[in-house]
This record gives C-alpha cells, sequence and structure tokens, in this order.
C-alpha cells in the first residue's frame, strides 16, 4: 500500500467521523504516520539509552543535526530534507565522540560536553553566514519540528530507518544490555563488546535524525530519554520497562501531533510532544509515590 | 541441566608478560592447569591475579603463551564469574531477567526462555523462588550466587571463579563448596582466584601464588605454609629479600 492510499483511506476515515477532524488535512496524516513509525522505535531503543547512561550523548546528536542542517543548505542540499548532511555530520560527531571517549582519560559527559559545545558553535555560525540565503526563519522548523513538512521523501527515510533500526535492535537487545553490565562477561558470553558499542551509536544516531523533521533537532534527544525514564520509574521487570516506554513514546507522539492542531494551538510539534512526554513522566512520578511511597 | 563429563581442558600458561604502561603486572607466569583440576590463584592485591584471568580470556594484551587444551574436537563451553556487575541498581530487572540477558538469544523483554533451566541453576544456588525479585535489590552475597548460577548455563567445561566467596555469607559459603563438588565430579577444569586461603586449602586441589611473578605451585597442604603464604604477602618475598642480601657477601667471598 502506498502513502498515497494509506493517506486516501485514513482522509476518508475522518472524513466519516471515525478518526479527529484535523486527520481530513493529508499533512496532519503525513505527521501522525511518522509519529506512528518512529514513537515506537524511539521508545524501544530508549531503554537502552536510559540503561547504558547514554541519555546525554543523544541529546548532543540530535543538537549536532542543527549543524547538518547549516552543512547541507551550505553543500546546497534542499533546506527541507538535507538528509546526506545531517546523516554524514551526525554519523561523524557520534563515531568521533565514541572513539575519542575509549582514548581519553575524560569522563564520557565531560568530553561529549566538548563536543557538543563545538559543534553547536560550528552550527550557529554557519547558520548566521547563511542567513542571508536561506529565510532563518524556516529553520525554526528544523530546530522545533513542524508537521506541515512532512512529505513522503521523509515517510519513507523514516520508515527505512525504523525498520533497519528494529530489526537489528531486537536479536541484539539482550547483547547490548550485556556489554554494559560487565563487558568482561560480555566477551566470554560471545559478544563483540567494542562492535557493538559502535553499532549502538549508529542505531542512536540514525534514529535521532531520521526523527528531526517531526520532532526537531533541539527536542529529539528527549523522545529517546524521556519515555523510557517514566518507564524505568513505575516498571518492575524488563519487559514493563520495554513495553511501558514504548507506549509512552508512541502516545507522546501521536498527542503532541493531534492534539495543538485539535486544540488550535501554535505549539510546534516537537514541543508538544515532549510536553506530553514529559506529563506522562510526571504521571508515573506520582504514580511511583503513590503506590511505594518516597523510598520505593 | 546434565553435565558434560570429563570435558574440561587444560591450561597452559608459559612465559607469560603483563606490561600496564611502565609497570610490569605479570613476569615470566608460567603454570600449568590441569584438565578437570580446582587450581586456585592467590596472592596478594596487585598481585596480577585479575590480570591473569583478563589475560586468559584474551582481554589483556600479553607476551608469552596461553593455550586452552580441549579435550575431543573443539572447545566447549567456557564460563567467567567476575568478582562484580556494574549496574543501576534502581533498573527494573528482576534475576529472571538478568539471566535472561545473559544466557538467551530472544530479547529478554520476552521474557525468559523456560527451556534453559534458570530455575534449577537458581535452586543450585540456593535461590530457589527468588526469580522474579529485583536483582538490584539483592544483598551482595545473593547477587554473586546469581552470578555463579549464570556460570553453569549452559554446563561450563572451564569455569573461571574471581573471587567468588567474597560476599557470600556462611549458607553461600556452603552452597559453593556443594557447587564446586558438583562441577568437580561432573570433570569441569575450575580456575580460581580466591584471597580467602582457608577455603582454598580446604576446596583447591592445586594452588599457585601469585606475585606478579609464581612464588609457588604445588597442592596447597604443601604450599600454604606459613612461611610461603608470609613470602606471597610481603612486598618484598622474604627469600627474594635474602638472596639478594645475600649477593654482596657472595661477591665478596668469590673475589
Amino acid at each position: 500500500m502506498s502513502f498515497e492510499t494509506l493517506r486516501a483511506l485514513i482522509q476518508g476515515w475522518a472524513g466519516a467521523g471515525l478518526l479527529p477532524a484535523g486527520l481530513t488535512h493529508g499533512f496532519l496524516v503525513n505527521a501522525l504516520l511518522s509519529g506512528l513509525v518512529i514513537g515506537p522505535v524511539l521508545g524501544g531503543l530508549g531503554t537502552l539509552v536510559v540503561t547504558k547512561r547514554l541519555a546525554f550523548f543523544s541529546e548532543a546528536v540530535g543538537h549536532a543535526a542543527l549543524t547538518g542542517v547549516a552543512i547541507g543548505i551550505l553543500v546546497g542540499e534542499p533546506y527541507t530534507g538535507p538528509y546526506a548532511s545531517l546523516f554524514g555530520y551526525c554519523l561523524l560527531f557520534a563515531l568521533l565522540v565514541n572513539y575519542t571517549r575509549n582514548r581519553s582519560n575524560l569522563t564520557s559527559d565531560t568530553l561529549i560536553g566538548v563536543f557538543l559545545s563545538v559543534s553547536l558553535a560550528l552550527g550557529a555560525s554557519l547558520l548566521l553566514i547563511l542567513a542571508s540565503r536561506v529565510n532563518i526563519h524556516i529553520l525554526e522548523n528544523v530546530l522545533f519540528g513542524s508537521v506541515l513538512t512532512v512529505d513522503d521523501r521523509d515517510l519513507t527515510v523514516l520508515l527505512v530507518v525504523a525498520l533497519g533500526v528494529t530489526a537489528l535492535m531486537l536479536p541484539l537487545f539482550n547483547r547490548l544490555l550485556l556489554a554494559s553490565f560487565n563487558p568482561a562477561l560480555a566477551r566470554v558470553r560471545g559478544v563483540p563488546v567494542k562492535g557493538l558499542d559502535y553499532l549502538f551509536i549508529v542505531l542512536v544516531t540514525v534514529v535521532t535524525v531520521a526523527s528531526v523533521k517531526i520532532i526537531g533537532a533541539i527536542l529529539v534527544g528527549a523522545l529517546l530519554v524521556i519515555p523510557a525514564a517514566a518507564a524505568r520509574v513505575v516498571a518492575t521487570s524488563l519487559r514493563g520497562f520495554f513495553l511501558l516506554s514504548v507506549a509512552f513514546a508512541s502516545v507522546a507522539a501521536v498527542a503532541g501531533i493531534l492534539l495543538p492542531v485539535q486544540l488550535a494551538l501554535p505549539v510546534p510539534s516537537g514541543g508538544a510532544i515532549i510536553l506530553a512526554a514529559g506529563l506522562l513522566f510526571l504521571g508515573a512520578l506520582l504514580a511511583r509515590f503513590v503506590t511505594r511511597g518516597e523510598e520505593g | 541441566m546434565s553435565a558434560r563429563s570429563g570435558n574440561g581442558p587444560g591450561i597452559l600458561f608459559d612465559r607469560v608478560d603483563l606490561t600496564l604502561g611502565r609497570t610490569a603486572i605479570l613476569e615470566r607466569v608460567s603454570l600449568s592447569v590441569a584438565p578437570g583440576a580446582v587450581h586456585a590463584v592467590v596472592g596478594p592485591n596487585g598481585g596480577g591475579k585479575s590480570s591473569l584471568i583478563r589475560a586468559l580470556l584474551g582481554q589483556a594484551p600479553h607476551r608469552g603463551t596461553i593455550r586452552l587444551d580441549w579435550p575431543g574436537d573443539g572447545p566447549g563451553t567456557v564460563a567467567y564469574v567476575p568478582q562484580a556487575v556494574e549496574f543501576d541498581r534502581g533498573l527494573p530487572l528482576t534475576v529472571e531477567d538478568f539471566l535472561a540477558v545473559l544466557c538467551q538469544r530472544r530479547p529478554a523483554f520476552l521474557g525468559p526462555d523456560r527451556r534453559l533451566g534458570y530455575g534449577e541453576a537458581l535452586a543450585r544456588v540456593g535461590m530457589a523462588g527468588k526469580g522474579r525479585r529485583r536483582f538490584g535489590a539483592l544483598s551482595g552475597g545473593e547477587r554473586q550466587r546469581v552470578l555463579l548460577a549464570q556460570a553453569l548455563i549452559p554446563a561450563p567445561d572451564l569455569i573461571i571463579l574471581d573471587e567468588p566467596m567474597t560476599a557470600l555469607d556462611e549458607a553461600g559459603v556452603a552452597i559453593f563448596e556443594s557447587l564446586l563438588a558438583g562441577l568437580t565430579a561432573a570433570g569441569t577444569t575450575i580456575l580460581w582466584v580466591e584471597h580467602d586461603l582457608a577455603q582454598v586449602r580446604r576446596l583447591a586441589t592445586r594452588v599457585s601464588g601469585l606475585n606478579r611473578r609464581v612464588l609457588f605451585d604445588g597442592p596447597p597442604a604443601d604450599m600454604l605454609s606459613p612461611e610461603q603464604v608470609l613470602d606471597l604477602f610481603s612486598a618484598v618475598p622474604r627469600r627474594k629479600a635474602e638472596a639478594e642480601a645475600s649477593r654482596p657477601a657472595a661477591r665478596r667471598m668469590a673475589s
């Protein structure tokens, strides 16, 4: 089924009153589809990000997307989807951080802080240079996400990335987790610790980059972290942790896309998605306080 | 859980050197671990015991030869019990989840694969019925027992133990002893780094004293004499110090 057919189907259901009226607009259907595709993947991958203590790293990769966009415009890519530069720069950034992390005596947060600052400085400088070339306000979409700009190409990128990441993440889930518990034990169990370390970095990066269009460079890392953090607060087993994180991320993505349109709120989709995730996190914390007390 | 019988390998360490930066951690370490033996390695902190294990596991660059001689056609199962695992204590991870992460391919969040015998392994370490407890909420001794349980899945032919008794209470020590007896009966080779010399004397079939180099190697009853132990745990082994002190005198006599 092509996106066109699926879109027409959903629009038809919305027209018949089976779905929210806003979904009669094709752009909103695109945004909803991208949220439904990427939400569960971000939620699932987020459990590993939180367990491996890579929350700051995933935020940094998201922020690096800003520089990737600037480079893309500089080299002549369309500002609506400079994917070659986005993927290229963010992958380079992520791999360089990981490579240096394994070889310096700095703690991860210090090192990521240095790389993040330099990358943002580079991105900001390039964007100011490019200010005369493009309407700089269009970049707000890149920073905070927009439901208006998701087209079939973006959906295809999201779908390919989501399927690829899921196909790698699920069979390697245990091994990725084990490598963070005890590398020596993992190696004895046949886990190629260093290789998986890099693979995980790549997975986080491509998911982040593919989600930039809908969530925005500033906030994309948050959807990897907040739903998983909320799930970690209330779950009592790995199954609950994973499934709740997937559910929270999906609900936040769908709510953040639909609610601003339904309620006519002038809020960017990225902001709304992360606010929805934040509310879920708050709810999870409250649920924990109520059910288990302060020490829970 | 079926244990394979008599498949434990022999291990040969031949003139193994390991240097970190400019510090020699192991110097010309030569040891032979017999198939099916309970071979203990004792020595002071910083004496190179854990480094020897890392070298054996292929995780520390070293010079010299480390060879595993497996009986039969191919290598068997190697299990490792580390001193501890690093993880977020608040992680929603049950004991069964932890075993599933280690032992199965199917994603652990889909639930434990019961065919792998997690319950039986936990029962063997006295943790029966505790599979659903949160791993981070266990006591140090209980976590150590779970680390022992993971080493039983699948049944090992070689088991490498890095100070497994550190956090064990009295009951845990008894369970460890019975586990060791079961593994020995199954022909498993056991390489055991330990600091508790009394336990080594009781349970090991052979002991090597390691303080950067091998200071003694033989049956525990013969090797763990007060004099040998004093030598091993001295900053400068006494006999080496005596030998060095006697050198000028020897030179004077020679001249």
